[in-house]
């Protein structure tokens, strides 16, 4: 049985807001699954409705075998749940939201008592169990969200963006709290980020989403061995010497990338590279930037979406985009 | 219901931990019988005939005061499910395998503890103030009935109605504007306050139709006769209670119906 299985899952807000566009993701039982894809490429709608928050406007889905409109109250029984967005009641103690919680799922309190401990030691938060959720810091606020959605012994694991707004210290440890939860409780885990090293660094398999649509799937071996070939980027004073530069002969594949510059996919940059410099200085091109980049995610997601994942859309869109995600989430 | 035990504890622990909102809700019905019971008194204008024979003013405005703060209690009690939506707490809630209605009722439930406790108080303060409650044809286990059983409908009736307006509403000010809209002209075209004899006319017929009226002249009549209480008194006391009875069981419906369908972040 597979952990996770959608069919066409589409969601559209308010009418023309597509956020999901028939989606379609498999994940297998005890993979760690990375959704990877920049703000408002749909990856918090498709939890949502993963784990039943949302309803899709079509398609479907099953998860843990069940069906996510029809046997929505069993989906929940099967799934941990850790949303972008803080869950825990500041005013009372960690230990007390685990314990709550725990209630939700008629937990004998015996064995949550025991499910809890362990949980807290896991995450190292046995110390402030008893401190009010008001004083913990945005990283114990984390792994506290963390385990809370444990609780239950689920099967399958959602966690999204589950390291935003942390430093890179505090993130490296959020990491290794995963990887530690994926072998040590034997979970599926399904995993959102916009951050490509936490995917790389955590996900046995990849799918990079834009739009709401699946781009591409693999582990991220093959990710990097589907780009066949190293990118160099230059950058020209001139229109004139870009289109001079397409015009050599030996790449695989060259591509516009912004005002006078190019990026071109070749076999081997290191034995190209003297070539193409070769070629540049022959025909006096006026060369003022130059990089070569070997496979990375980085590459990986500029060939599949045709944007760089550091750079978000301009600041109106990007905000536009928020607001508007905000306005239908609330 | 699950979720109903785990969420009602959690509401009550935040109640009882946080000494301002319980000294305040104990401060305010304080204020309610002093302030009110000793002006009104004082001005010496008061017919004994007009506030039903009571020995003391305080004694005829308990039972308005008593639903009043039953009556402010349950209505702000919706306001923390829109704070848990902002705050994110209620996400947790509505992933998890409960009944959906579970979060309005501990709503509703812990309102009604607090209410009880804060009833409880008043009614020994009222004992207490000088001149104050007076049980001049003693009390009887019904009267004490009577008066448990009001103020639950009342709490119970209000805050279904405000609980189930906050699980539409994203805003805080929106409700605060609702609120402070109704529960003045609630209070003022009842019979908590004031007896019919002081009102105008058009005004005491509205009043006649106002569920928080049913609630403290049910309290007011048990209180005053104890047990001279006549079959008629008796029976006018069940009536207002049925009305206050047929008025939850509806709430209870809409709340249950509305919450297991509509809640959502």
């Amino acid at each position: 049985m597979k952990a996770i299985e959608t069919k066409d899952l589409t969601k559209i807000y308010s009418g023309h807001l597509k956020a999901v566009d028939a989606l379609n993701i498999d994940v297998e039982e005890g993979e760690i699954y990375g959704l990877l894809g920049p703000n408002g490429a749909g990856k918090t709608t498709t939890i949502k409705m993963l784990t039943t928050s949302t309803p899709p406007t079509s398609g479907t889905a099953k998860v843990a075998g069940y069906d996510i409109i029809r046997e929505s109250i069993k989906v929940r029984r099967e799934i941990g749940v850790v949303p972008q967005d803080l869950t825990a009641d500041e005013d009372l103690k960690g230990y007390e939201n685990l314990m709550m919680v725990s209630q939700f799922y008629d937990i004998p309190t015996a064995k949550a008592k025991e499910t809890i401990e362990r949980l807290l030691g896991l995450v190292d938060l046995k110390e402030a169990a008893d401190r009010y959720v008001r004083g913990y810091s945005g990283g114990m606020r984390k792994r506290l969200e963390l385990i809370i959605g444990l609780v239950h012994d689920p099967k399958i694991l959602f966690l999204d963006e589950p390291t935003l707004g942390l430093d890179v210290t505090t993130r490296s440890q959020m990491w290794d709290y995963v990887r530690q939860i994926q072998e040590k409780l034997n979970v599926t885990i399904i995993l959102t980020s916009h951050y490509l090293e936490e995917v790389d660094a955590l996900a046995d398999r990849i799918s990079i989403i834009d739009h709401g649509k699946v781009l591409v799937t693999g582990t991220s071996n093959e990710l990097k061995a589907e780009l066949k070939g190293d990118i160099i980027q230059m950058t020209f004073r001139t229109q004139g010497d870009e289109d001079i530069i397409k015009k050599y002969p030996n790449f695989i594949e060259i591509k516009d990338n912004g005002p006078n510059s190019v990026r071109m996919k070749v076999q081997n940059s290191d034995e190209e590279l003297p070539d193409i410099i070769r070629y540049i200085s022959e025909n006096k091109l006026a060369v003022t930037k130059m990089t070569v980049q070997k496979p990375s995610l980085d590459e990986v997601f500029l060939e599949y979406t045709g944007k760089d994942i550091r750079v978000e859309e301009s600041p109106g869109d990007f905000k536009k985009t928020m607001f508007n995600m905000r306005r239908v989430r609330k | 219901m699950s979720g109903l035990g785990p969420l009602t504890a959690r509401d009550l622990k935040k109640w009882y931990r946080n000494p301002v909102s319980l000294i305040t809700g104990l401060i305010q019905p304080f204020f309610w019988l002093a302030l009110f019971g000793y002006a009104f008194s004082k001005l010496g204008t008061i017919d004994p005939a007009a506030i039903d024979n009571a020995p003391s003013y305080i004694t005829f405005l308990l039972g308005g005061v008593l639903t009043i703060i039953g009556l402010f209690t349950a209505m702000f009690s919706g306001v923390n499910i829109i704070f848990d939506r902002r705050l994110g707490p209620l996400s947790r809630f509505l992933m998890s395998p409960i009944h959906r209605s579970s979060i309005v009722f501990a709503k509703i439930i812990s309102a009604m503890v607090r209410i009880l406790v804060q009833v409880g108080i008043i009614i020994l303060a009222a004992l207490i103030l000088p001149n104050g409650l007076i049980f001049a044809h003693g009390f009887t286990v019904e009267g004490a009935l009577v008066i448990v059983t009001a103020v639950v409908l009342v709490a119970f009736i209000f805050s279904s109605m405000f609980s189930i307006i906050a699980v539409r509403i994203t805003r805080p000010d929106t409700i605060f504007g609702i609120l402070n809209l109704v529960n003045l002209p609630l209070l003022f075209t009842s019979y908590a306050m004031f007896p019919p004899a002081l009102m105008a006319g058009w005004l005491s017929t509205i009043a006649q139709y106002n569920p928080v009226s049913w609630s403290a002249e049910s309290i007011r009549t048990v209180i005053i006769n104890g047990t001279t209480l006549t079959a008629s008194q008796g029976g006018q006391v069940l009536t207002w209670l049925g009305g206050l009875a047929l008025l939850a069981v509806a709430m209870l419906l809409i709340v249950y119906f509305v919450s297991e369908k509509e809640i959502r972040e």
